[in-house]
């Protein structure tokens, strides 16, 4: 029997005086006890769909179309009623679990009220069944927990909270918008392994909306892969995956890089999603813009969901030539060679003193006794969690921190101790593209005033060398030139990394420091810069130290990787051995986090029958 | 942003009040129908011209000596808008300063700056003006100096949780890889981000120092007592309550229409230039 049932559901924003449907034409019916994952880049509506349900939309927004629950019409019902159905019948994971708790309130109290209000056990018999709860949630020590804040646990212990506390009511369908985004990758698997076992106990079902299409073809029974509110791909989990009929879920497999194999170059997907108020002028099929394989016939009319297969939809008239669409060949963007030795890092550590109380100092080493060496055109990658010490080395090679201990040679010269002369030194040869371009892009700079700061720096430069410098700069990393007068708030956040990578390259250092320069965007645009990134290290040579807790993006761009873990460097070596043969424990759950990866098992498969294109490209 | 600063009401209102009182301050001669400490002993305690017994040459009435209130009140606007002006002016830049060296730099500047904020906002405000007021003699100066002396606290504290925001984003430390020394971090990338809250609390600032200036010309603490001040004529007022309310009424109207100018204004500019008001408004 269906729980769900959506049938020509649609969103529409009031724009002035126009009404443009954010969700347009969607239907899909989930079964008892199955998942399914909805995929799309921001953008796609994909939060849409969850607002919809609970008739928590944003102000302007409405729906129409058929949405049945149970086969109750949850559109129409009294608004009491759905209250009843809401939290009970239906339960919701969200996306950020720290703003998802009553920060004043401990944990008990608040499972306690839930329960309450569900109408769950006497007073008495309350605090029992919440310790069965977070048992069911493996949190160790449960009773200790339901006395603590929100602050005092964990992400993915807040997150096994609200998990319980979905649970509670032993919901017929639960909604989990993105629900380990905001968590580490270790983490990040274990809850969704969670959520996967109580489902299966339960007997529930699950809307699991993700932008991650490897996860969900992980997690979900079928998949609904959006584009821009619509629509694109519908159908069971594993044929999607190894077989995608919309040339958008082909764009999105191939965009996305894999831990496992690094040979293959990336498709980048040009331009990005319409926003709400493209959507007006886009003729006929609103991927056309960006599809590798459109014709004047897809400008025509929007296509219809057509089935290609046994439970298996799909929204486009061109869907036999789908797999048709190759990666690129990555010899053509492709490294050069090795030069010189630039940087010598010699058993680094960085301790930090903090007060704690009056008196009180206590220290804190973020890092411990680091080694490396970076060649010239060389890229080596440091991996590992949240708080492991990264982003504290980053700082340190650029010379925002200064070591406590070791040293640090830089093109020949000892600049550990952080005077003037080797600071100018520093900042010479090495710069830092920034971790989010929100905050890294001053929003009262235009773009040309932000990219050729150094030369501001340098003082002596015209506005109108500025100007040119800027717009050369734009043109290498791929922008218009007429970004150059616009303001960081008028880009998208894409854009916005592009012009943090212009900034870092005015000086033409000889190394990158770059600090997860691509967590946060979209997978397409992910695709984008990281191809950016190695075009630029072919015409212009630089060395770069990526920074990030993605394996698969150290993978790709890669030839080293250091794995870090608790401010020290557990395993180092090739990015291929390390990450196919892990000798710590460590590097092994990391890897052990990275959800399945079909593509690679096929191109694995394909290898064992002696057919290796990975093989063929480099 | 100078545009939608200019469409907003309350900016509009308030510049209107202030710009009537600095007209009226720098015109005063030219405006004013009499001299204000011109005394007509036959016609005192005159009411204002349209009542009953009122002289149509005295628009406002005459006080306890027969001065001519309005021409007061004008000449009054001298002292209460010089004070506002220069006195915040004064305790914007002292404040502001020791903020952005304080919130910049952080670890013990920080904390010196910020105990010796602590200790100076543990004296009443008030009382630490008179004290200034006594041990430095009467004036316009003085008067100015006292109120920066007391209020400068007010925008170092207020500064500097701002520059701490500002100071982590990372568009900071990407000016310092730049090559950016630090006073030129300051100046090109902190500055500019506090100036809408800078231009708020000085508007603000305004309004206050109006008021305290009022209470140290109540008290004869002030300026001299032939420079006509709002304060002052509070004060001579108090003996002549009962014949003539309007006397009193005047003068404290006067001190409340500058403050409420002053503080429309600042309220106008903080909702224009506030950079977190205005993201929530366009989404």
């Amino acid at each position: 029997m269906s729980i769900l049932a959506v049938d020509n559901l649609e969103v529409s924003a009031r724009i002035g005086t126009a009404r443009i449907p954010v969700v347009s034409g969607l239907g899909f019916t989930l079964q008892r006890g199955s998942v399914l994952g909805v995929v799309g880049e921001s953008g796609a509506g994909k939060s849409m769909i969850g607002r919809a349900i609970a008739q928590i939309l944003p102000q302007g927004f409405s729906v129409t179309g058929g949405l049945s629950f149970l086969g109750q019409d949850l559109i129409g019902m009294p608004a009491e009623q759905r209250r009843m159905l809401l939290g009970r019948d239906i339960a919701f994971v969200p996306q950020e679990p720290l703003s998802g708790l009553n920060p004043v309130l401990t944990i008990g109290a608040q499972i306690d009220e839930h329960l309450a209000r569900l109408g769950i056990g006497a007073k008495r018999a309350r605090r029992d069944y919440a310790l069965d709860m977070l048992n069911a949630v493996r949190l160790p020590r449960p009773a200790d927990i339901l006395g603590k804040y929100a602050h005092q646990l964990s992400g993915g212990m807040c997150q096994r909270v609200l998990i319980a506390m979905a649970f509670a009511s032993r919901p017929k369908l639960l909604i989990a918008d993105e629900p380990t985004t905001a968590l580490d990758v270790t983490t990040q698997s274990r809850i969704v392994e969670l959520i996967r076992d109580l489902q299966r106990s339960e007997g529930t079902s699950v809307i699991f909306i993700t932008h991650d299409l490897r996860l969900a073809a992980d997690i979900s029974d079928q998949v609904l892969v959006l584009y821009a509110g619509r629509l694109a791909e519908y159908g069971p989990a594993k044929e999607i995956f190894a077989d995608a009929a919309h040339p958008y879920t082909r764009c999105l497999q191939l965009s996305n890089p894999s831990v496992h194999a690094s040979r293959i170059g990336l498709y980048s997907l040009p331009d990005r999603m319409p926003g709400i108020s493209a959507l007006g002028s886009i003729a006929g099929c609103l991927f056309g813009p960006r599809c590798p394989n459109v014709i004047d016939a897809c400008r025509e009319k929007t296509p219809r969901a057509v089935s290609v297969g046994e439970g298996h939809d799909v929204a486009c008239i061109r869907s036999d030539l789908t797999a048709r669409i190759d990666p690129p060949l990555r010899q053509a963007i492709d490294k050069k060679p090795y030069g010189a030795s630039l940087l010598t890092v010699e058993s680094v550590s960085k301790t930090f003193s903090m007060t704690s109380g009056i008196f009180r100092r206590t220290n804190f080493q973020a890092v411990r006794n680091i080694n490396f060496t970076l060649q010239q055109n060389e890229f080596v990658g440091i991996v590992g969690e949240s708080g492991s010490g990264k982003s504290t080395v980053a700082r340190l090679l650029c010379g925002l921190e200064t070591a406590t201990e070791g040293k640090l040679v830089l093109a020949g010269r000892d600049v550990t101790g952080g005077d003037k002369v080797s600071r100018q030194h520093q900042r010479a040869h090495i710069q830092m593209v920034f971790q989010d371009p929100q905050s890294a892009l001053n929003p009262r700079r235009s773009v040309a005033s932000i990219i050729t700061q150094a030369m501001e720096a340098a003082g002596q430069a015209t506005w109108r060398d500025r100007l040119a410098k800027a717009e050369a700069l734009l043109h290498e990393v791929g922008l218009p030139s007429d970004a150059a007068l616009r303001f960081p708030s008028e880009l998208s956040g894409g854009q916005k990394q592009r012009v943090n990578i212009a900034r870092a390259l005015c000086r033409a250092p000889e190394i990158l420091v770059a600090d997860e320069i691509v967590s946060g965007l979209d997978v397409s645009v992910q695709a984008q810069l990281l191809n950016l990134l190695l075009r630029l290290r072919s015409e212009r040579s630089f060395s770069m130290v990526l920074i990030s807790h993605d394996l698969a993006v150290v993978r790709y761009l890669c030839d080293r990787v250091f794995v870090m873990h608790k401010g020290e460097f557990v395993e180092a070596g090739p990015t291929a051995d390390v990450f196919d043969h892990p000798q710590h424990p460590y590097t092994e759950s990391l890897l052990a986090a990275v959800p399945r990866d079909f593509v690679a098992d096929a191109a694995r498969r394909d290898r064992r029958n002696g057919i290796s294109p990975a093989d063929e490209i480099v | 942003m100078l545009r939608s600063v200019f469409r907003s009401s309350r900016v509009l209102i308030g510049l209107t009040i202030v710009g009537i009182l600095v007209v009226c301050a720098i015109f005063a001669p030219l405006i004013a129908p009499h001299d204000p400490n011109e005394q007509n002993l036959v016609s005192i305690l005159l009411p204002p011209a349209w009542s009953e017994g009122g002289d149509p040459s005295f628009l406002l009435g005459t006080d306890s000596l027969g001065r001519d209130v309005l021409s007061r009140l004008i000449f009054g606007a001298r002292v209460a808008m010089t004070v506002a002006v220069l006195a915040s002016l004064g305790a914007m830049i002292v404040g502001a300063v020791l903020a952005y060296i304080a919130g910049y730099f952080g670890g013990r500047i920080d904390a010196l700056i910020g105990r010796a904020v602590d200790v100076w906002m543990s004296f009443p405000p008030v009382i630490l003006s008179l004290i200034l007021m006594v041990g430095l003699g009467v004036g316009l100066r003085n008067v100015i100096f006292a109120i920066v002396a007391v209020d400068w606290t007010r925008f170092c504290r207020v500064i500097r949780s701002e520059v701490l925001v500002v100071r982590r984003k990372d568009y900071i430390a990407a000016a310092q890889l730049m090559g950016f020394s630090h006073p030129r971090v300051i100046v090109k990338e902190i500055v500019p981000a506090t100036l809408p809250l800078l231009i708020t609390l000085l508007s603000m600032e305004m309004g206050i120092a109006v008021i305290v200036e009022a209470i140290l010309s109540f008290v004869g603490m002030s300026v001299s007592a032939n420079t006509p001040a709002w304060g002052q004529m509070v004060a001579d007022a108090r003996q002549t309550i009962y014949e003539a309310p309007w006397n009193l009424f005047l003068p404290i109207f006067a001190i409340f229409l500058a403050v409420l100018g002053f503080n429309i204004l600042g309220d106008g500019l903080r909702r224009t230039l506030d950079v977190r008001l205005i993201a929530r408004g366009r989404t």
